[in-house]
């Protein structure tokens, strides 16, 4: 993803301040310190003062969304266009001997095959390896999406098989098949001092030891990565693109089609959801330009649904052992972490233990472990889900091993003010006070606390046009993931120029516009909101110089309000003010400021269930998620942000996760029958809670920490209702009956 | 598995039958021996044993057919195998893009289109055996300028985020309201529990089909 330095052109003069702020690279976050300007200029003013920002604002696309009119990447079509399919190892591990294609490319409709082992394909190699099951092979184009299946299924491939391993334990045996020529693990981190913590954990009131496991997770977009290549061999080239960054693609899709770099449009006009795994053009993405190359006409490549679960990423797995010591007051002592990052041949990510918690002496390594599945992206909110399940559960134990209330005991070792008030407010909404105090009476609460960045930086370049009829046009090449950011950027302008929304028009998803961040690591809103209030505020600045004469006042005096401009006493209509301005109109530009954006949230989730102690299964009753946001762009959206993480982690904690055969190497549940995501019926009473006691007045993503605490509030609700600690995820009712069986056996010995 | 919607279960009419699509889709290149394979695992087919050379014959036929959607009559030339959602999304010209293509496999709802009225998973209905029914997608329930009170409340709501589930919801519930005007949170759940959303937005769904009977009453 495309990430620039702040430019610096601004006089000496002027006073810097460092901030924190969030890099994204190959979608894991990490924090930077850089120096930017500490100046006047626009500012938002007290969240309570506004007209259109902090209300409940309705999509501008909705209606376009609700009524098929949306165009997604999928949807397009473009004459003489052909559709891609991809051709898939079925063996995990295995040496590619011979391809042959022949029969295939005899299929009339057949237009292009290309193979990775072409040295065309930029990254191919003469002799391939496949390592997981699903790692493509080949692609072929046909004229109908029916043949291109044909086409890949006539291909012959002759394979050498090679041992594999899809089990982390496996991996890490002595004798297991090596994955890489370097071995298949790799420290991440290692920090403390083991023997120290193990001193100290022997001096503690208690110590429990256990261990958390969760599974890998995917995505899921209902729209598939692909993309649509509109080139016919010519100078130059449009791709429409599924995808989390319209500037990840241009340059990637440039090289496979030997065009520069500006010779190639990338067009996101609506995107099926991407949770972290949509950036750059991928495999799929390169293959689609390979086949358009050769076969001189657009193609349309997007993954089959078992394609995208096989090929396109996962969220990560984890596999967590803790020996935690406390004392009898409840401070957490010691803690002693290995963290095995589970991401396939990818690192995986784990935000490192305690996580949000406090503990005087800790010591961790951090480990990734490799097995023959695809390599893991980042997911709403990379390593931070797993890390908390982990760290959230074992809190749990602890505070019941010691008697303690949950809430207060996570309160002894959370130092931020914010936590304490956001779990009171928490534990207010749901009726803590309501939770049984003795588990196992089939109903019960669970809590947990999470944390993220979502700051931004300066990288989007906004254009805002005022007409002299009127027409206001907001431009800039950024994305709407389903987040809402076509709708806040239009609020923006509308509210600085006293318009409202049905006035203002936006311009987006188009790499010809101004350059824009991709959306990785909740940094779309704030790298993004303070650019267009900045262009929006110098449109402003413009236009009262130039209207300012004509109602005999000064510039800095007028306001922008209720679709008029007044001053002097007097006032004009919005088109009475714009027809005084020069043929050209006004075309202003906006960057990122920083005094505009803020970074780090806090946010707490509680959850009640049932458990059915006869069959296991779990009923979610009631969510809560209190999120600290900043300024709430749009309130609606953020709530439908935080709900949306709520479901996204209650499904996580009951129904999801990769199922892998160790025999075949293969993913057993490569599709949505098997794969279980949350339905209607899981649903239970949620409340999104945007917390108002933040007053900083500056932008924060809110999208990836609403994913966070849920799953892991979850998990303590079922211990609290029936008693049963379930350590690995998903919670499926197998787990709980097991538990329950165990629970029986113990009080019966 | 036709949608179980409001209580009663379709049972799956032949042309619904999605072991007969697939089998028709399998069909494509392989014999019955190999469509057999497939139907267990086509991925791992090869894995297991090397498919018989001689099996293989292509099936290549089209047919032109004749679709009725939202009140228009439109043809097309597709193959046998050729399901009503890739005719409405690829053969078609211009195209109806509305009903989306997500799991393929009558799980996820993206693709719900109405036929007689009855909501169905196009994914699993072969174009030819749409011939003579009334289709209706949700491109035929409302345009953004003249949206159906379902429409509305959504957008309303904010039922919606990424927005690909939505056609699909859309369609379903304004179906349930035709058929039970004053649905119940519990009618609505199971009207749409056929339909996934991964944005997650299932509360404001319910939120807004409620909000839409009430609409309607007003009208």
């Amino acid at each position: 993803m495309t990430q620039q330095m702040p430019q610096q052109q601004t006089p000496p003069t002027k006073r810097k301040k460092r901030i924190r702020v969030p890099r994204v690279e190959n979608g894991i976050e990490t924090m930077v310190e850089i120096e930017v300007d500490d100046e006047g200029g626009p500012s938002w003013g007290p969240n309570g003062a506004h007209k259109l920002l902090n209300h409940r604002l309705t999509r501008v696309d909705g209606p376009a969304k609700v009524t098929g009119a949306a165009l997604y990447t999928y949807d397009r079509r473009a004459p003489g266009m052909l559709y891609g399919r991809i051709l898939r190892s079925p063996y995990a591990h295995a040496r590619v001997v011979r391809i042959d294609t022949s029969e295939a490319q005899r299929i009339p409709g057949v237009r292009a095959i290309v193979s990775l082992t072409d040295p065309e394909v930029s990254g191919s190699t003469r002799e391939r390896i496949v390592r997981f099951v699903g790692d493509p092979i080949a692609a072929v184009a046909a004229i109908t999406p029916e043949i291109a299946e044909d086409a890949i299924r006539a291909i012959k491939v002759e394979y050498d098989v090679l041992p594999h391993v899809v089990r982390a334990e496996d991996a890490l045996a002595e004798d297991a098949p090596k994955i890489f020529p370097e071995g298949n693990f790799a420290e991440k981190e290692r920090r403390g001092d083991p023997n120290a913590v193990e001193a100290e954990l022997a001096k503690c009131d208690v110590v429990i030891e256990a261990e958390y496991r969760t599974p890998i997770h995917h995505h899921a977009c209902l729209e598939t990565h692909g993309h649509m290549v509109d080139y016919r061999g010519g100078e130059s080239a449009i791709i429409y693109a599924s995808t989390q960054g319209t500037f990840t693609i241009p340059d990637d899709a440039a090289k496979e089609l030997g065009l520069p770099s500006s010779a190639v449009t990338a067009i996101v006009e609506h995107m099926g959801g991407g949770f972290g795994s949509k950036f750059g053009i991928g495999i799929e993405g390169k293959l689609a330009c390979q086949l358009a190359k050769r076969a001189k006409a657009p193609v349309k490549l997007m993954l089959t649904r078992k394609d995208e679960f096989l090929m396109a990423g996962n969220g990560p797995g984890s596999w967590q052992k803790f020996k935690a010591g406390v004392n009898r007051d409840g401070t957490l002592v010691a803690l002693r972490a290995t963290q095995y990052q589970l991401g396939g041949l990818g690192d995986g990510s784990l935000a490192g233990q305690p996580y949000i918690y406090r503990a005087q002496h800790v010591y961790r390594e951090r480990i990734a472990v490799y097995t023959n599945e695809d390599a893991s992206r980042a997911m709403r909110a990379p390593g931070h889900p797993q890390a908390s399940f982990a760290i959230e559960s074992l809190m749990d134990e602890l505070a019941y091993k010691l008697g303690m209330d949950p809430v207060e005991f996570r309160k002894k070792n959370l130092r931020d003010p914010v936590y304490h008030r956001q779990l009171d407010r928490g534990a207010r909404e749901i009726g803590w006070e309501r939770r049984p105090k003795q588990p196992g009476t089939g109903r019960g609460m669970g809590c947990a606390v999470g944390t993220w960045g979502g700051g931004g930086a300066p990288q989007c370049k906004v254009t805002v046009q005022i007409a002299r009829d009127g027409a206001v046009t907001v431009a800039v090449g950024t994305q709407d993931i389903g987040t809402g950011t076509r709708t806040f950027t239009r609020a923006i302008v509308a509210e600085e120029l006293g318009l409202e929304m049905k006035d203002v028009t936006e311009k987006i998803g188009d790499s010809r516009l101004g350059a824009a961040n991709a959306s990785g690591g909740s940094t779309t809103a704030a790298s993004l909101a303070p650019a267009v209030k900045d262009a929006a505020y110098n449109a402003r600045m413009q236009m009262a110089q130039t209207v300012a004469p004509l109602l005999g006042a000064k510039p800095e005096e007028l306001q922008f309000a209720d679709g008029k401009v007044i001053g002097g006493g007097k006032s004009l209509t919005w088109r009475q003010a714009c027809a005084a301005l020069p043929p050209a109109g006004i075309t202003a530009q906006g960057e990122w400021k920083a005094n505009l954006a803020a970074s780090g949230v806090h946010g707490v989730c509680f959850a009640e269930v049932e458990v059915d102690m006869e069959t296991g299964h779990v009923r979610p009753i009631k969510m809560v998620h209190v999120q600290d946001v900043g300024l709430p762009l749009n309130r609606l959206a953020i709530e439908s942000q935080l709900i949306g993480g709520m479901i996204q982690s209650l499904s996580m904690a009951l129904l999801e996760g990769r199922v892998m055969d160790s025999r075949l190497g293969a993913q057993l549940n490569p599709t949505f029958n098997d794969y279980k995501i949350a339905g209607t019926f899981e649903m239970p009473e949620m409340i999104p809670i945007i917390d108002d006691e933040d007053t900083r007045e500056a932008v924060i993503g809110v999208g990836e920490p609403a994913h966070i605490p849920g799953g892991s509030a979850i998990a303590n609700a079922v211990f609290n209702a029936c008693g049963v600690r379930v350590r690995e995820l998903p919670i499926t009712p197998d787990k709980i009956l097991r538990g329950l069986a165990e629970l029986r056996e113990r009080r019966a010995s | 598995m036709t949608k179980k919607r409001d209580g009663q279960t379709e049972r799956p009419e032949s042309a619904t039958d999605p072991s007969r699509r697939r089998f028709l889709k399998g069909m494509g290149l392989a014999g019955a021996g190999a469509a057999i394979i497939d139907l267990l695992d086509p991925e791992l087919a090869p894995a297991r044993e090397g498919s018989s050379e001689a099996d293989r014959q292509l099936i290549s036929d089209t047919v032109e057919v004749s679709l009725f959607v939202n009140g228009q009559r439109r043809t097309a030339r597709v193959e046998p195998r050729t399901t009503l959602l890739t005719a409405l999304r690829e053969y078609l010209d211009p195209p109806i893009t509305g009903p989306k293509l997500v799991c393929d496999m009558g799980a996820c709802g993206a693709c719900t289109v109405l036929l007689d009225d009855k909501p169905v998973y196009a994914c699993l209905v072969l174009a030819v055996d749409a011939v003579g029914k009334r289709i209706t997608t949700v491109e035929g329930l409302g345009t953004p300028e003249k949206m159906n009170a379902v429409q509305q409340a959504f957008v309303e709501k904010d039922a919606l985020m990424c927005g690909f589930c939505t056609p699909g919801f859309v369609t379903a519930i304004s179906a349930l309201l035709r058929r039970n005007p004053h649905p119940t949170l519990d009618e609505v759940r199971e009207a749409c529990q056929g339909n996934f959303c991964r944005c997650g937005t299932y509360p404001r769904v319910f939120e807004a089909a409620l909000a839409a009977a009430q609409m309607k009453d007003r009208e």
